[in-house]
């Protein structure tokens, strides 16, 4: 038999099937052909007509070269939410593929320490989180795994130059340059790593629930009938399932890129989940996740515990509730490595850094916008004065002819009205500027 | 059939068989053959119990057995696994007892084909491979979450195939036709006990002779020497699973040789006279068979009590009439009836079990064949 496994190991594997290890000798074992999309390969994209680097175009939906008219769809398959899911294997990280199959390096920025891929070639970019160029080459995170899916661009750099500008033009309290400003010809294309979690959730909650019961009593004392409200307690026990379907996680940490303004970009629609293709990368930066699999799904669980919890609440008929116990049990976990489209800039207004956002799929605009303070404390200042003027004639009224009490009282109720409307103005301008 | 199969022989009646003084041999009835040792001829046949073994020519390949499993099961441990076996039946035919059972018992060997062959060609599977998953449970209590972490294991099926040029060895398969119904019986063999055939394992033991030769068993082995070459492939594939396993092979240099299991046999008449054979794995003892009741002796002890229910009666009746004469008698008589009634329910009881419980007697039996 010595010569068995040369033998038969000349004959051809059967077409979509590779030779793979056999643990016993005389058998040959042939498996599935892994999808060519998963393989390393480096790819360059070179226009094959000029030689001109080309990119991934949304408008063309594919790769386009700006110089000649090339034009070549991406032959990426739509997956939508049928995409697969991968479980929680012990082994899911030292199994899963790495590196981004084609040609492109992670940079280190300098200034944030963001972590951004970056085509080959490119050594130096503008942060779009910090706009500073200064940046330095560093290796790819070890334990990155493969995107395997993507939602691609839907919206071109040109409808989000208007989606901006009108954005920015938006809000009184501006600075009135704002509207006038070039800031919208940063906008960087950058896919954002992103986690989605499916899971089923059965969840046994038991308390102590509370009943009112009204009772009517003689009171002797007052000789009157008199109703009492007392609450009756008693054991009870429910259960509530849940689906939870694309529960999504960002997966760039919040130093980077900030994720109140992100969630405010939510939601992003799933059905239009591609295979990865690194052509849809062509061109334009996607970035690295920095939070790992397991404190995504660690932070998704907390949230999906605590939506149990509520759903939980809402199985019980009365707000009276104590001694609460509940076990929510996942089952069927799966999760997804996928890279969202978000149009990002971060511009630089009186020394100060501001960032804004647009859905590369939807359109949807948020953002950090700068604040004419000037304008705030005077709206400010027009709103307690009417209050501060009227308290200020009616106050002596009050003191040396005793009357102007009206005067006085409108006056004070104007102030208070004042103050409320001015924190209320002021947080909102607050929470335009932050992050 | 590309396989070359090994054909059997005549084996005279007069030839003795692997140097144990065994003889060919037949049942006039069942026309099941053994080897016997000469002391056997005339007496009953252990596996139908309606025929006499008498000496005959019979088919059967003289190569010596390869392996046998010995008996572990001896006499001694019969007798308390038949007082067991007769224990859970009320009323039991006259027959059906220990003493009867011990003096009809016969050990015997049934046997199986070991075949042996060179296997090439293409298969396909759909390999199964063990892994693991977290899951989760979170617990809510005091106003604390805490998460306990579970592992749960499952199986990735994946399509595997590829070529095999192996060898399979020693897959045993039927060598009776009732080999299944006879599996079924005796239940599962520890037959990694088993020893090269010697005859010092023997004692007075009977060979079952395989009704199956090889050319006919083929059909029935092949899949079974499939499921080793599948085995075989998922070890290859480094698969803890196989399922959908399909090849397509040339089976070359076929090796069939003999196994023999041990089994006792032994019997009990029925209401109507009628054999009922119990088998008795001679490894494990494990014993199956009907377990019949008594209908006869049933309706017997119904009759003795429906005839005390019937006294009591006529008691009852006698002390009506004198409680015309003496009313004290009336409440007597009352008393009297109401046991009548009782014990003439109680009747019901003995004639109705057996039937009831005979009918719950539906496991596997020995095939009875009578004469062609």
């Amino acid at each position: 038999m010595d010569d068995v496994h040369s033998r038969i190991s000349q004959l051809a594997p059967p077409e979509g099937y590779i030779q793979v290890d056999s643990k016993v000798h005389g058998v040959i074992v042939y498996a599935p052909q892994p999808d060519s999309n998963n393989t390393d390969q480096a790819k360059s994209y070179a226009c094959p007509n000029c030689g001109a680097n080309i990119a991934y175009d949304v408008a063309e939906g594919g790769i386009a070269c700006e110089y000649c008219g090339y034009v070549a769809p991406v032959k990426g398959t739509q997956v939508g939410k049928g995409a697969d899911e991968f479980e929680f294997t012990l082994e899911t990280l030292s199994q899963s593929t790495r590196g981004w199959g084609t040609q492109r390096q992670v940079l280190q920025c300098a200034s944030c320490g963001a972590q951004l891929s970056i085509p080959h070639g490119v050594l130096t970019a503008t942060c779009p989180f910090c706009a500073s160029n200064q940046v330095n080459v560093t290796s790819s995170p070890e334990e990155s795994l493969r995107p395997r899916f993507l939602v691609p661009f839907k919206i071109s750099k040109q409808q989000t130059r208007q989606i901006s500008k009108e954005w920015l033009g938006k809000g009184w309290y501006h600075p009135n340059e704002l509207a006038a400003s070039t800031f919208m010809q940063r906008l960087t294309g950058v896919y954002l790593p992103f986690w989605t979690f499916d899971t089923q959730v059965n969840a046994d909650w038991r308390a102590e629930v509370g009943y009112e019961k009204t009772t009517r009593h003689y009171n002797s004392s007052t000789k009157s009938w008199e109703t009492r409200t007392k609450i009756v307690w008693r054991w009870e026990t429910g259960q509530i399932h849940q689906n939870i379907d694309d529960f999504l996680v960002i997966g760039s940490h919040p130093n980077h890129i900030s994720h109140r303004i992100l969630n405010q970009l939510l939601p992003f629609q799933m059905n239009g989940l591609v295979a990865y293709q690194p052509e849809y990368l062509a061109g334009l930066q996607a970035m690295a996740y920095e939070t790992t699999l397991t404190q995504a799904w660690e932070s998704a669980k907390r949230a999906i515990r605590e939506g149990a919890k509520k759903a939980c609440y809402q199985d019980i008929p009365t707000s009276h509730v104590r001694n609460f116990s509940m076990t929510a049990d996942f089952a069927d976990e799966t999760w997804r490595y996928i890279l969202l489209p978000v149009y990002l800039a971060t511009y630089r207004f009186e020394e100060k850094v501001y960032q804004m956002m647009v859905n590369g799929q939807t359109g949807k605009i948020a953002g950090q916008k700068p604040v004419a303070w000037w304008k705030i404390w005077l709206a400010i200042g027009g709103m307690l004065s009417p209050g501060l003027i009227l308290g200020l004639i009616g106050l002596p009224m009050l003191l040396l002819a005793g009357s102007g009490v009206i005067v006085a009282g409108l006056g004070i109720l104007l102030f208070i009205l004042g103050i409320v409307l001015s924190i209320i103005l002021y947080n909102k301008a607050r929470q335009s500027e932050a992050k | 059939m590309a396989e070359q199969l090994p054909q059997t022989e005549i084996i005279k009646e007069s030839q003795s068989l692997w140097q144990t003084g065994r003889q060919p041999a037949g049942c006039n009835h069942c026309r099941r053959t053994f080897l016997i040792l000469p002391f056997f001829i005339g007496k009953t046949c252990p596996l139908c119990r309606m025929g006499q073994i008498e000496s005959q020519p019979i088919r059967l390949r003289p190569a010596e057995p390869e392996k046998l499993l010995p008996f572990a099961i001896d006499p001694s441990q019969l007798q308390a696994i038949y007082t067991n076996f007769i224990s859970g039946v009320w009323i039991k035919p006259e027959d059906f007892n220990l003493a009867k059972l011990l003096r009809k018992t016969t050990p015997i060997f049934w046997p199986l084909w070991l075949v042996d062959s060179d296997i090439k060609g293409r298969w396909q599977m759909e390999a199964g491979f063990d892994y693991k998953v977290e899951s989760s449970k979170e617990v809510y209590v005091s106003g604390q979450w805490r998460s306990i972490q579970k592992i749960e294991p499952r199986i990735r099926w994946e399509p595997r195939l590829g070529e095999i040029e192996s060898h399979v060895d020693n897959v045993a398969v039927p060598a009776l036709e009732e080999h299944q119904n006879r599996q079924k019986m005796t239940g599962a063999y520890p037959t990694e006990k088993s020893q090269n055939f010697d005859p010092q394992f023997l004692g007075d033991a009977l060979f079952e002779v395989p009704d199956l030769p090889p050319e006919s068993a083929w059909p029935l082995a092949k899949p079974i020497v499939d499921r080793s070459a599948g085995v075989i492939c998922q070890k290859a594939a480094g698969a803890q699973h196989n399922r959908n396993f399909a090849l397509k092979a040339q089976y070359q240099n076929l090796n069939w040789t003999q196994f023999y299991l041990p089994m006792y046999a032994t019997t009990y008449k029925d209401d109507d006279g009628q054999p009922q054979i119990l088998i008795v794995n001679g490894q494990t003892g494990k014993i199956t068979g009907p377990r019949l009741a008594s209908r006869k002796r049933g309706l017997k002890i119904a009759v003795t009590i429906a005839a005390v229910a019937g006294g009591f009666f006529i008691l009852a009746i006698l002390g009506l009439l004198l409680s015309m004469l003496i009313p004290v008698a009336a409440p007597v008589a009352g008393v009297l009836g109401f046991f009548g009634l009782l014990i003439g329910l109680a009747a019901i009881v003995p004639a109705v079990w057996p039937g009831q419980w005979n009918r719950k007697q539906d496991g596997p039996r020995i095939t009875t064949r009578g004469q062609d």
